[in-house]
Protein backbone atom coordinates (compact mmCIF):
# COMPACT_ATOMS: atom_id res chain seq x y z
CA UNK A 1 0.00 0.00 0.00
CA UNK A 2 3.04 2.26 0.40
CA UNK A 3 3.52 2.16 -3.37
CA UNK A 4 -0.13 3.08 -3.90
CA UNK A 5 0.47 6.11 -1.71
CA UNK A 6 3.54 7.06 -3.78
CA UNK A 7 1.63 6.69 -7.06
CA UNK A 8 -1.32 8.63 -5.70
CA UNK A 9 0.85 11.43 -4.40
CA UNK A 10 2.61 11.83 -7.74
CA UNK A 11 -0.70 11.88 -9.56
CA UNK A 12 -2.15 14.42 -7.17
CA UNK A 13 0.85 16.75 -7.37
CA UNK A 14 0.89 16.48 -11.18
CA UNK A 15 -2.68 17.70 -11.12
CA UNK A 16 -1.60 20.93 -9.59
CA UNK A 17 1.56 21.33 -11.66
CA UNK A 18 -0.57 21.22 -14.79
CA UNK A 19 -3.62 23.50 -14.97
CA UNK A 20 -6.24 20.73 -14.83
CA UNK A 21 -6.47 20.68 -11.04
CA UNK A 22 -7.06 24.42 -10.88
CA UNK A 23 -9.47 24.27 -13.81
CA UNK A 24 -11.74 21.68 -12.24
CA UNK A 25 -11.70 23.17 -8.74
CA UNK A 26 -12.16 26.67 -10.16
CA UNK A 27 -15.10 25.59 -12.29
CA UNK A 28 -16.70 23.79 -9.38
CA UNK A 29 -16.25 26.79 -7.10
CA UNK A 30 -17.66 29.12 -9.75
CA UNK A 31 -20.65 27.01 -10.78
CA UNK A 32 -21.69 25.82 -7.34
CA UNK A 33 -21.16 29.28 -5.86
CA UNK A 34 -23.27 30.98 -8.52
CA UNK A 35 -25.96 28.34 -8.24
CA UNK A 36 -25.96 28.76 -4.47
CA UNK A 37 -26.48 32.51 -4.62
CA UNK A 38 -29.10 32.39 -7.35
CA UNK A 39 -31.18 29.61 -5.87
CA UNK A 40 -30.93 31.12 -2.41
CA UNK A 41 -32.21 34.46 -3.70
CA UNK A 42 -35.05 32.67 -5.46
CA UNK A 43 -35.95 30.88 -2.22
CA UNK A 44 -35.92 34.19 -0.36
CA UNK A 45 -38.31 35.68 -2.93
CA UNK A 46 -40.59 32.67 -2.71
CA UNK A 47 -40.70 32.71 1.08
CA UNK A 48 -41.49 36.42 1.16
CA UNK A 49 -44.56 36.02 -1.02
CA UNK A 50 -45.35 32.30 -1.34
CA UNK A 51 -48.81 32.88 -2.84
CA UNK A 52 -47.40 34.57 -5.91
CA UNK A 53 -45.35 31.47 -6.67
CA UNK A 54 -48.23 29.10 -6.14
CA UNK A 55 -47.32 27.88 -2.65
CA UNK A 56 -49.93 27.96 0.10
CA UNK A 57 -47.37 28.64 2.81
CA UNK A 58 -43.62 29.21 3.10
CA UNK A 59 -42.14 26.12 1.42
CA UNK A 60 -39.85 23.77 3.29
CA UNK A 61 -36.28 25.07 3.19
CA UNK A 62 -34.60 21.72 2.91
CA UNK A 63 -36.96 20.36 0.30
CA UNK A 64 -37.10 23.35 -2.02
CA UNK A 65 -33.62 24.73 -1.64
CA UNK A 66 -31.04 22.56 0.06
CA UNK A 67 -31.69 19.18 -1.44
CA UNK A 68 -31.99 20.34 -5.07
CA UNK A 69 -28.81 22.30 -4.52
CA UNK A 70 -26.91 19.21 -3.41
CA UNK A 71 -28.25 17.26 -6.37
CA UNK A 72 -27.13 20.08 -8.65
CA UNK A 73 -23.64 19.96 -7.13
CA UNK A 74 -23.48 16.21 -7.66
CA UNK A 75 -24.47 16.62 -11.30
CA UNK A 76 -21.85 19.36 -11.79
CA UNK A 77 -19.21 17.05 -10.39
CA UNK A 78 -20.45 14.28 -12.65
CA UNK A 79 -20.07 16.39 -15.76
CA UNK A 80 -16.72 17.87 -14.77
CA UNK A 81 -15.20 14.61 -13.55
CA UNK A 82 -13.91 13.55 -17.00
CA UNK A 83 -11.28 16.28 -16.55
CA UNK A 84 -9.99 14.23 -13.62
CA UNK A 85 -10.50 10.71 -14.87
CA UNK A 86 -9.37 11.12 -18.46
CA UNK A 87 -5.83 11.59 -17.21
CA UNK A 88 -5.67 8.75 -14.77
CA UNK A 89 -4.72 5.79 -16.94
CA UNK A 90 -5.19 6.98 -20.54
CA UNK A 91 -2.47 9.56 -20.13
CA UNK A 92 -0.02 6.95 -18.90
CA UNK A 93 -0.73 4.85 -21.98
CA UNK A 94 -0.61 7.84 -24.28
CA UNK A 95 2.73 9.12 -23.02
CA UNK A 96 4.19 5.64 -22.80
CA UNK A 97 4.89 6.00 -19.09
CA UNK A 98 2.78 2.89 -18.56
CA UNK A 99 5.87 1.05 -19.77
CA UNK A 100 7.69 2.43 -16.73
CA UNK A 101 4.89 1.73 -14.25
CA UNK A 102 4.36 -1.80 -15.49
CA UNK A 103 8.05 -2.67 -15.28
CA UNK A 104 8.52 -1.22 -11.80
CA UNK A 105 7.86 -3.63 -8.96
CA UNK A 106 4.22 -2.59 -8.57
CA UNK A 107 1.03 -4.55 -8.19
CA UNK A 108 -1.99 -3.64 -10.25
CA UNK A 109 -3.73 -2.65 -7.06
CA UNK A 110 -1.00 -0.12 -6.24
CA UNK A 111 -1.60 1.58 -9.57
CA UNK A 112 -5.40 1.45 -9.42
CA UNK A 113 -5.84 2.43 -5.78
CA UNK A 114 -3.17 5.10 -6.08
CA UNK A 115 -4.87 6.65 -9.08
CA UNK A 116 -8.37 6.32 -7.65
CA UNK A 117 -7.19 7.67 -4.31
CA UNK A 118 -5.77 10.80 -5.88
CA UNK A 119 -9.04 11.34 -7.74
CA UNK A 120 -10.94 10.94 -4.46
CA UNK A 121 -8.78 13.57 -2.77
CA UNK A 122 -9.63 16.03 -5.54
CA UNK A 123 -13.29 15.13 -5.07
CA UNK A 124 -12.87 15.82 -1.37
CA UNK A 125 -11.44 19.25 -2.16
CA UNK A 126 -14.46 19.93 -4.37
CA UNK A 127 -16.76 18.86 -1.53
CA UNK A 128 -14.96 21.24 0.80
CA UNK A 129 -15.63 24.07 -1.66
CA UNK A 130 -19.31 23.15 -1.69
CA UNK A 131 -19.31 22.89 2.09
CA UNK A 132 -17.98 26.45 2.29
CA UNK A 133 -21.08 27.60 0.41
CA UNK A 134 -23.61 25.82 2.55
CA UNK A 135 -21.85 26.66 5.80
CA UNK A 136 -22.81 30.27 5.09
CA UNK A 137 -26.34 29.20 5.99
CA UNK A 138 -25.54 28.04 9.49
CA UNK A 139 -25.67 31.40 11.29
CA UNK A 140 -28.89 32.45 9.51
CA UNK A 141 -31.08 29.40 9.61
CA UNK A 142 -31.95 26.54 11.88
CA UNK A 143 -30.59 23.93 9.48
CA UNK A 144 -28.90 21.22 11.42
CA UNK A 145 -25.28 20.18 10.99
CA UNK A 146 -26.32 16.63 10.35
CA UNK A 147 -28.53 17.59 7.41
CA UNK A 148 -25.71 19.48 5.76
CA UNK A 149 -23.25 16.69 6.45
CA UNK A 150 -25.60 14.13 5.03
CA UNK A 151 -26.14 16.16 1.89
CA UNK A 152 -22.40 16.54 1.40
CA UNK A 153 -21.96 12.81 1.96
CA UNK A 154 -24.46 12.06 -0.76
CA UNK A 155 -22.57 14.31 -3.16
CA UNK A 156 -19.35 12.54 -2.22
CA UNK A 157 -20.83 9.07 -2.70
CA UNK A 158 -22.19 10.03 -6.07
CA UNK A 159 -18.86 11.57 -7.06
CA UNK A 160 -17.04 8.42 -6.01
CA UNK A 161 -19.24 6.24 -8.20
CA UNK A 162 -18.79 8.61 -11.12
CA UNK A 163 -15.00 8.59 -10.69
CA UNK A 164 -14.92 4.80 -10.70
CA UNK A 165 -16.81 4.75 -14.00
CA UNK A 166 -14.36 7.30 -15.40
CA UNK A 167 -11.37 5.30 -14.15
CA UNK A 168 -12.64 2.21 -15.92
CA UNK A 169 -13.18 4.06 -19.18
CA UNK A 170 -9.74 5.59 -18.82
CA UNK A 171 -8.25 2.11 -18.55
CA UNK A 172 -9.89 1.09 -21.84
CA UNK A 173 -9.04 4.05 -24.02
CA UNK A 174 -5.44 5.04 -24.62
CA UNK A 175 -6.15 8.56 -25.81
CA UNK A 176 -7.05 10.94 -22.96
CA UNK A 177 -9.37 13.29 -24.87
CA UNK A 178 -11.34 10.36 -26.26
CA UNK A 179 -11.59 8.81 -22.80
CA UNK A 180 -12.88 12.12 -21.44
CA UNK A 181 -15.44 12.54 -24.20
CA UNK A 182 -16.70 8.97 -23.90
CA UNK A 183 -17.19 9.35 -20.13
CA UNK A 184 -18.93 12.66 -20.67
CA UNK A 185 -21.21 11.09 -23.27
CA UNK A 186 -22.12 8.24 -20.94
CA UNK A 187 -22.97 10.62 -18.08
CA UNK A 188 -25.05 12.76 -20.41
CA UNK A 189 -26.93 9.74 -21.68
CA UNK A 190 -27.63 8.55 -18.13
CA UNK A 191 -28.76 12.00 -17.11
CA UNK A 192 -31.19 12.27 -20.01
CA UNK A 193 -32.47 8.73 -19.59
CA UNK A 194 -33.02 9.31 -15.88
CA UNK A 195 -35.01 12.45 -16.55
CA UNK A 196 -37.11 10.85 -19.25
CA UNK A 197 -37.77 7.78 -17.11
CA UNK A 198 -39.36 9.92 -14.41
CA UNK A 199 -41.93 11.11 -16.91
CA UNK A 200 -42.89 7.62 -18.04
CA UNK A 201 -46.32 6.54 -16.76
CA UNK A 202 -46.27 4.02 -13.94
CA UNK A 203 -47.94 1.34 -16.03
CA UNK A 204 -47.65 0.49 -19.70
CA UNK A 205 -49.87 2.73 -21.85
CA UNK A 206 -51.70 -0.06 -23.67
CA UNK A 207 -55.05 0.28 -25.45
CA UNK A 208 -57.96 -1.29 -23.59
CA UNK A 209 -58.65 -3.78 -26.39
CA UNK A 210 -55.22 -5.38 -25.99
CA UNK A 211 -55.26 -9.19 -25.58
CA UNK A 212 -55.24 -10.04 -21.89
CA UNK A 213 -52.54 -12.71 -22.10
CA UNK A 214 -50.02 -10.42 -23.75
CA UNK A 215 -51.02 -7.55 -21.54
CA UNK A 216 -49.73 -9.18 -18.35
CA UNK A 217 -46.40 -10.00 -19.93
CA UNK A 218 -45.86 -6.61 -21.47
CA UNK A 219 -46.91 -4.96 -18.23
CA UNK A 220 -44.20 -6.84 -16.32
CA UNK A 221 -41.52 -6.09 -18.91
CA UNK A 222 -42.50 -2.47 -18.92
CA UNK A 223 -42.25 -2.19 -15.15
CA UNK A 224 -38.86 -3.84 -15.18
CA UNK A 225 -37.67 -1.53 -17.96
CA UNK A 226 -38.98 1.55 -16.24
CA UNK A 227 -37.46 0.74 -12.88
CA UNK A 228 -34.13 -0.04 -14.54
CA UNK A 229 -34.17 3.36 -16.19
CA UNK A 230 -35.10 4.93 -12.89
CA UNK A 231 -32.54 3.13 -10.78
CA UNK A 232 -29.50 3.00 -13.06
CA UNK A 233 -28.70 6.69 -13.58
CA UNK A 234 -26.08 7.83 -11.12
CA UNK A 235 -27.80 10.99 -10.01
CA UNK A 236 -31.23 9.56 -9.18
CA UNK A 237 -30.19 8.00 -5.89
CA UNK A 238 -28.63 11.22 -4.71
CA UNK A 239 -32.05 12.90 -4.86
CA UNK A 240 -33.41 10.86 -1.98
CA UNK A 241 -30.26 11.08 0.03
CA UNK A 242 -29.97 14.82 -0.34
CA UNK A 243 -33.44 15.12 1.15
CA UNK A 244 -32.05 13.55 4.26
CA UNK A 245 -33.88 10.30 3.69
CA UNK A 246 -31.44 7.65 4.76
CA UNK A 247 -32.08 4.57 2.71
CA UNK A 248 -29.52 1.78 2.82
CA UNK A 249 -30.34 0.93 -0.78
CA UNK A 250 -29.11 4.31 -2.02
CA UNK A 251 -25.83 4.07 -0.14
CA UNK A 252 -25.42 0.46 -1.20
CA UNK A 253 -26.08 1.45 -4.79
CA UNK A 254 -23.14 3.85 -4.85
CA UNK A 255 -20.80 1.58 -2.95
CA UNK A 256 -21.64 -1.38 -5.18
CA UNK A 257 -21.32 0.72 -8.30
CA UNK A 258 -17.86 1.88 -7.20
CA UNK A 259 -16.75 -1.63 -6.31
CA UNK A 260 -18.04 -2.98 -9.60
CA UNK A 261 -16.18 -0.48 -11.76
CA UNK A 262 -12.98 -0.79 -9.73
CA UNK A 263 -13.28 -4.54 -10.27
CA UNK A 264 -13.68 -3.98 -14.02
CA UNK A 265 -10.64 -1.71 -14.00
CA UNK A 266 -8.63 -4.51 -12.39
CA UNK A 267 -9.76 -6.92 -15.09
CA UNK A 268 -8.98 -4.38 -17.78
CA UNK A 269 -5.45 -3.79 -16.49
CA UNK A 270 -4.95 -7.51 -16.02
CA UNK A 271 -6.00 -8.28 -19.56
CA UNK A 272 -2.58 -7.23 -20.82
CA UNK A 273 -1.21 -10.40 -19.23
CA UNK A 274 -3.57 -12.69 -21.04
CA UNK A 275 -1.38 -14.56 -23.44
CA UNK A 276 -2.32 -13.96 -27.01
CA UNK B 1 20.62 -14.54 -14.32
CA UNK B 2 18.44 -14.26 -17.42
CA UNK B 3 17.14 -17.44 -18.93
CA UNK B 4 14.90 -17.43 -21.96
CA UNK B 5 13.36 -20.58 -23.38
CA UNK B 6 11.50 -20.90 -26.64
CA UNK B 7 10.14 -17.41 -26.43
CA UNK B 8 7.56 -16.75 -29.12
CA UNK B 9 5.61 -13.56 -29.63
CA UNK B 10 2.78 -12.98 -32.04
CA UNK B 11 1.35 -9.56 -32.78
CA UNK B 12 -1.92 -10.76 -34.24
CA UNK B 13 -0.76 -13.04 -37.05
CA UNK B 14 2.66 -11.44 -37.32
CA UNK B 15 5.35 -13.44 -35.56
CA UNK B 16 7.83 -11.01 -33.98
CA UNK B 17 9.85 -13.63 -32.06
CA UNK B 18 10.24 -17.28 -33.03
CA UNK B 19 11.25 -19.72 -30.32
CA UNK B 20 14.16 -17.65 -29.06
CA UNK B 21 16.30 -19.30 -26.39
CA UNK B 22 19.40 -18.01 -24.66
CA UNK B 23 20.79 -17.53 -21.22
CA UNK B 24 22.95 -14.87 -19.65
CA UNK B 25 25.13 -15.54 -16.67
CA UNK B 26 25.47 -13.30 -13.67
CA UNK B 27 27.82 -10.38 -14.28
CA UNK B 28 27.86 -10.79 -18.07
CA UNK B 29 27.38 -7.89 -20.46
CA UNK B 30 25.52 -8.98 -23.54
CA UNK B 31 24.68 -6.98 -26.63
CA UNK B 32 21.56 -7.59 -28.67
CA UNK B 33 22.12 -6.72 -32.32
CA UNK B 34 19.86 -6.77 -35.29
CA UNK B 35 18.41 -4.73 -38.13
CA UNK B 36 15.33 -2.53 -37.62
CA UNK B 37 12.26 -4.56 -36.82
CA UNK B 38 14.24 -7.61 -35.79
CA UNK B 39 12.38 -7.85 -32.52
CA UNK B 40 14.94 -6.46 -30.07
CA UNK B 41 12.58 -4.09 -28.32
CA UNK B 42 9.86 -6.74 -28.30
CA UNK B 43 12.26 -9.11 -26.58
CA UNK B 44 13.17 -6.53 -23.95
CA UNK B 45 9.55 -5.66 -23.29
CA UNK B 46 8.84 -9.30 -22.60
CA UNK B 47 11.91 -9.73 -20.41
CA UNK B 48 10.89 -6.76 -18.28
CA UNK B 49 7.32 -7.97 -17.86
CA UNK B 50 5.72 -5.13 -19.80
CA UNK B 51 3.96 -7.55 -22.13
CA UNK B 52 3.44 -11.30 -22.04
CA UNK B 53 5.00 -13.68 -24.51
CA UNK B 54 2.70 -15.88 -26.58
CA UNK B 55 4.67 -18.97 -25.59
CA UNK B 56 7.84 -19.74 -23.74
CA UNK B 57 9.36 -18.88 -20.40
CA UNK B 58 11.58 -16.09 -19.16
CA UNK B 59 13.42 -16.38 -15.89
CA UNK B 60 15.02 -13.43 -14.18
CA UNK B 61 17.11 -14.70 -11.31
CA UNK B 62 15.00 -17.53 -9.92
CA UNK B 63 11.72 -15.98 -10.89
CA UNK B 64 9.57 -16.59 -13.94
CA UNK B 65 8.48 -13.11 -14.98
CA UNK B 66 4.90 -14.11 -15.72
CA UNK B 67 4.41 -16.12 -12.53
CA UNK B 68 6.32 -13.97 -10.04
CA UNK B 69 6.20 -10.56 -11.68
CA UNK B 70 6.80 -8.57 -8.51
CA UNK B 71 9.88 -10.48 -7.40
CA UNK B 72 11.34 -10.54 -10.91
CA UNK B 73 10.72 -6.84 -11.50
CA UNK B 74 12.53 -5.97 -8.28
CA UNK B 75 15.68 -7.30 -9.94
CA UNK B 76 15.35 -5.26 -13.12
CA UNK B 77 16.30 -1.76 -14.17
CA UNK B 78 14.90 -0.95 -17.61
CA UNK B 79 15.46 1.85 -20.07
CA UNK B 80 12.65 1.74 -22.66
CA UNK B 81 13.46 2.62 -26.25
CA UNK B 82 11.30 5.75 -26.45
CA UNK B 83 12.31 6.95 -22.96
CA UNK B 84 8.86 7.82 -21.63
CA UNK B 85 9.03 10.29 -18.74
CA UNK B 86 6.62 12.44 -16.74
CA UNK B 87 7.17 15.74 -18.53
CA UNK B 88 5.58 17.97 -15.91
CA UNK B 89 7.78 16.80 -13.05
CA UNK B 90 11.24 18.03 -12.15
CA UNK B 91 14.22 15.72 -12.46
CA UNK B 92 14.53 15.75 -8.71
CA UNK B 93 10.96 14.81 -7.90
CA UNK B 94 10.87 12.19 -10.66
CA UNK B 95 13.97 10.40 -9.41
CA UNK B 96 12.66 10.51 -5.86
CA UNK B 97 9.38 9.04 -7.08
CA UNK B 98 11.15 6.21 -8.92
CA UNK B 99 13.31 5.43 -5.91
CA UNK B 100 10.22 5.22 -3.69
CA UNK B 101 8.33 3.04 -6.15
CA UNK B 102 11.30 0.71 -6.39
CA UNK B 103 11.21 0.35 -2.63
CA UNK B 104 14.45 2.14 -1.74
CA UNK B 105 14.27 2.65 2.04
CA UNK B 106 13.59 6.18 3.20
CA UNK B 107 16.99 6.60 4.82
CA UNK B 108 18.82 5.76 1.59
CA UNK B 109 16.54 7.78 -0.66
CA UNK B 110 18.72 10.85 -0.93
CA UNK B 111 21.98 9.01 -1.31
CA UNK B 112 20.65 6.72 -4.04
CA UNK B 113 19.23 9.69 -5.97
CA UNK B 114 22.51 11.57 -5.59
CA UNK B 115 24.42 8.56 -6.78
CA UNK B 116 22.57 8.15 -10.09
CA UNK B 117 22.53 11.91 -10.62
CA UNK B 118 26.29 11.85 -10.32
CA UNK B 119 26.88 8.79 -12.48
CA UNK B 120 24.56 10.01 -15.24
CA UNK B 121 25.80 13.60 -15.13
CA UNK B 122 22.44 15.17 -14.28
CA UNK B 123 23.66 17.74 -11.71
CA UNK B 124 23.14 20.66 -14.09
CA UNK B 125 19.47 19.90 -14.72
CA UNK B 126 18.56 18.53 -11.30
CA UNK B 127 15.93 21.19 -10.62
CA UNK B 128 14.66 21.52 -14.21
CA UNK B 129 11.31 20.37 -15.52
CA UNK B 130 11.66 17.20 -17.56
CA UNK B 131 9.59 18.58 -20.44
CA UNK B 132 12.25 21.16 -21.30
CA UNK B 133 15.25 18.82 -21.22
CA UNK B 134 17.24 18.21 -24.39
CA UNK B 135 17.17 14.77 -26.01
CA UNK B 136 20.52 13.81 -24.51
CA UNK B 137 19.49 14.75 -21.01
CA UNK B 138 16.22 12.85 -21.38
CA UNK B 139 18.25 9.83 -22.37
CA UNK B 140 20.49 10.27 -19.33
CA UNK B 141 17.49 10.63 -17.07
CA UNK B 142 16.04 7.45 -18.56
CA UNK B 143 19.28 5.74 -17.75
CA UNK B 144 19.26 7.20 -14.25
CA UNK B 145 15.76 5.87 -13.51
CA UNK B 146 16.87 2.43 -14.70
CA UNK B 147 19.97 2.42 -12.50
CA UNK B 148 18.41 3.85 -9.35
CA UNK B 149 18.28 1.37 -6.51
CA UNK B 150 21.14 -0.51 -8.17
CA UNK B 151 19.18 -3.46 -9.63
CA UNK B 152 21.19 -6.62 -10.37
CA UNK B 153 19.84 -6.91 -13.92
CA UNK B 154 19.99 -3.88 -16.20
CA UNK B 155 18.18 -3.93 -19.54
CA UNK B 156 18.89 -0.99 -21.82
CA UNK B 157 17.20 -0.41 -25.18
CA UNK B 158 19.59 1.68 -27.27
CA UNK B 159 21.17 3.53 -24.33
CA UNK B 160 23.55 5.81 -26.24
CA UNK B 161 21.12 7.22 -28.81
CA UNK B 162 21.12 11.01 -28.88
CA UNK B 163 24.05 11.59 -26.56
CA UNK B 164 26.91 13.93 -27.37
CA UNK B 165 30.28 12.28 -28.14
CA UNK B 166 31.73 12.99 -24.74
CA UNK B 167 28.64 11.66 -23.00
CA UNK B 168 28.70 8.55 -25.19
CA UNK B 169 32.21 7.85 -23.89
CA UNK B 170 31.10 8.50 -20.30
CA UNK B 171 27.97 6.36 -20.51
CA UNK B 172 29.91 3.54 -22.15
CA UNK B 173 32.41 3.74 -19.32
CA UNK B 174 29.48 3.63 -16.89
CA UNK B 175 27.95 0.57 -18.54
CA UNK B 176 31.34 -1.11 -18.59
CA UNK B 177 31.64 -0.56 -14.88
CA UNK B 178 28.22 -2.04 -14.33
CA UNK B 179 29.53 -5.44 -15.40
CA UNK B 180 30.65 -7.78 -12.66
CA UNK B 181 28.11 -6.60 -10.11
CA UNK B 182 25.27 -6.18 -12.58
CA UNK B 183 24.09 -8.30 -15.44
CA UNK B 184 23.62 -6.10 -18.49
CA UNK B 185 21.59 -6.68 -21.64
CA UNK B 186 21.68 -3.83 -24.13
CA UNK B 187 20.54 -3.35 -27.68
CA UNK B 188 22.27 -1.07 -30.12
CA UNK B 189 22.88 -0.39 -33.79
CA UNK B 190 26.48 0.64 -33.24
CA UNK B 191 28.55 -2.47 -33.79
CA UNK B 192 31.73 -1.06 -32.36
CA UNK B 193 29.84 -0.30 -29.16
CA UNK B 194 29.11 -3.96 -28.67
CA UNK B 195 32.73 -4.96 -29.11
CA UNK B 196 33.70 -2.25 -26.64
CA UNK B 197 31.13 -2.99 -23.98
CA UNK B 198 30.05 -6.57 -24.20
CA UNK B 199 31.55 -9.94 -23.67
CA UNK B 200 29.01 -11.55 -25.95
CA UNK B 201 26.66 -10.52 -28.74
CA UNK B 202 23.39 -12.08 -29.83
CA UNK B 203 22.33 -11.30 -33.35
CA UNK B 204 18.61 -11.25 -33.92
CA UNK B 205 17.06 -11.21 -37.36
CA UNK B 206 13.37 -11.46 -38.16
CA UNK B 207 12.63 -12.79 -34.69
CA UNK B 208 15.28 -15.48 -34.63
CA UNK B 209 18.75 -15.62 -33.12
CA UNK B 210 20.94 -16.16 -36.16
CA UNK B 211 24.34 -15.93 -34.50
CA UNK B 212 25.99 -15.74 -31.13
CA UNK B 213 29.45 -14.20 -30.99
CA UNK B 214 31.83 -14.27 -28.08
CA UNK B 215 33.94 -11.16 -28.20
CA UNK B 216 37.62 -11.48 -27.64
CA UNK B 217 38.79 -8.15 -26.23
CA UNK B 218 42.22 -8.48 -27.87
CA UNK B 219 40.81 -8.93 -31.39
CA UNK B 220 39.96 -6.00 -33.66
CA UNK B 221 36.35 -4.88 -33.71
CA UNK B 222 36.03 -5.31 -37.49
CA UNK B 223 35.34 -8.95 -36.82
CA UNK B 224 31.93 -8.35 -35.36
CA UNK B 225 30.90 -6.29 -38.36
CA UNK B 226 31.72 -9.19 -40.65
CA UNK B 227 29.93 -11.64 -38.42
CA UNK B 228 26.88 -9.41 -38.26
CA UNK B 229 26.63 -8.92 -42.02
CA UNK B 230 27.26 -12.59 -42.65
CA UNK B 231 24.60 -13.68 -40.19
CA UNK B 232 22.04 -11.37 -41.66
CA UNK B 233 22.77 -11.99 -45.33
CA UNK B 234 22.77 -15.73 -44.76
CA UNK B 235 19.27 -15.35 -43.50
CA UNK B 236 18.39 -13.33 -46.59
CA UNK B 237 19.57 -16.07 -48.97
CA UNK B 238 17.37 -18.79 -47.49
N1 LIG C 1 2.49 -3.30 -30.63
C1 LIG C 1 2.79 -3.85 -31.81
N2 LIG C 1 1.81 -4.30 -32.62
C2 LIG C 1 2.10 -4.87 -33.80
N3 LIG C 1 3.33 -5.04 -34.29
C3 LIG C 1 4.37 -4.60 -33.53
C4 LIG C 1 4.15 -3.99 -32.26
N4 LIG C 1 5.34 -3.67 -31.74
C5 LIG C 1 6.27 -4.05 -32.64
N5 LIG C 1 5.69 -4.62 -33.73
C6 LIG C 1 6.39 -5.20 -34.87
O1 LIG C 1 7.28 -6.19 -34.40
C7 LIG C 1 8.50 -6.13 -35.10
C8 LIG C 1 9.65 -6.00 -34.13
O2 LIG C 1 9.61 -4.73 -33.53
P1 LIG C 1 10.70 -4.23 -32.50
O3 LIG C 1 10.29 -2.90 -32.02
O4 LIG C 1 10.90 -5.29 -31.48
O5 LIG C 1 11.99 -4.11 -33.42
P2 LIG C 1 13.43 -3.62 -33.03
O6 LIG C 1 14.33 -4.76 -33.26
O7 LIG C 1 13.45 -3.02 -31.69
O8 LIG C 1 13.68 -2.51 -34.13
P3 LIG C 1 14.48 -1.13 -34.02
O9 LIG C 1 15.90 -1.45 -34.26
O10 LIG C 1 13.91 -0.32 -35.13
O11 LIG C 1 14.22 -0.55 -32.68
C9 LIG C 1 8.40 -4.96 -36.07
O12 LIG C 1 8.13 -5.48 -37.34
C10 LIG C 1 7.25 -4.17 -35.56
O13 LIG C 1 6.55 -3.57 -36.63
MG1 LIG D 1 13.82 -1.23 -30.91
Amino acid sequence: MKSAWTIGKREFLSFFITPSGYVILGLIALLTGTAFVLSFLTYVQISQSPFQFGYSSVPDFEETFLSPYFVFCGIMIMFLSPIITMRLLSEEYHRGTMELLLTYPLRDRDIIFGKFGSALIILLLAIILIALNVCLLLPFSDVEWSVLLFGLCSVFLMGMAVLSVGLFISSLITYPITAGLVSFGIYLLMFIVGNVAEKLPASAPLPGTFPIILKGMIERLYILFRSLLLELPLDNHAKNMALGILEPKDIAYYLLCTAFFIFLTFRSLESRNWRK
Amino acid sequence: MIEVQKLTKYYGLFCALKEVSFSIQKGERVGLLGPNGAGKSTMMRILTGFMPASYGTTKIGHYEIHEYPLEAKRLIGYLPERVPLYDEMTVKSFLKFVAQVKGVPRSELKSSVDEVVHTCGLEQVFYRIIGVLSKGYRQRLGLAQALIGSPPVVILDEPTVGLDPQQVVEIRELIKNLGGKHTVLLSTHILSEVSLLCSRALILNKGEIVAEITIDPSRPSAEIEQAFLKAISKEGLD
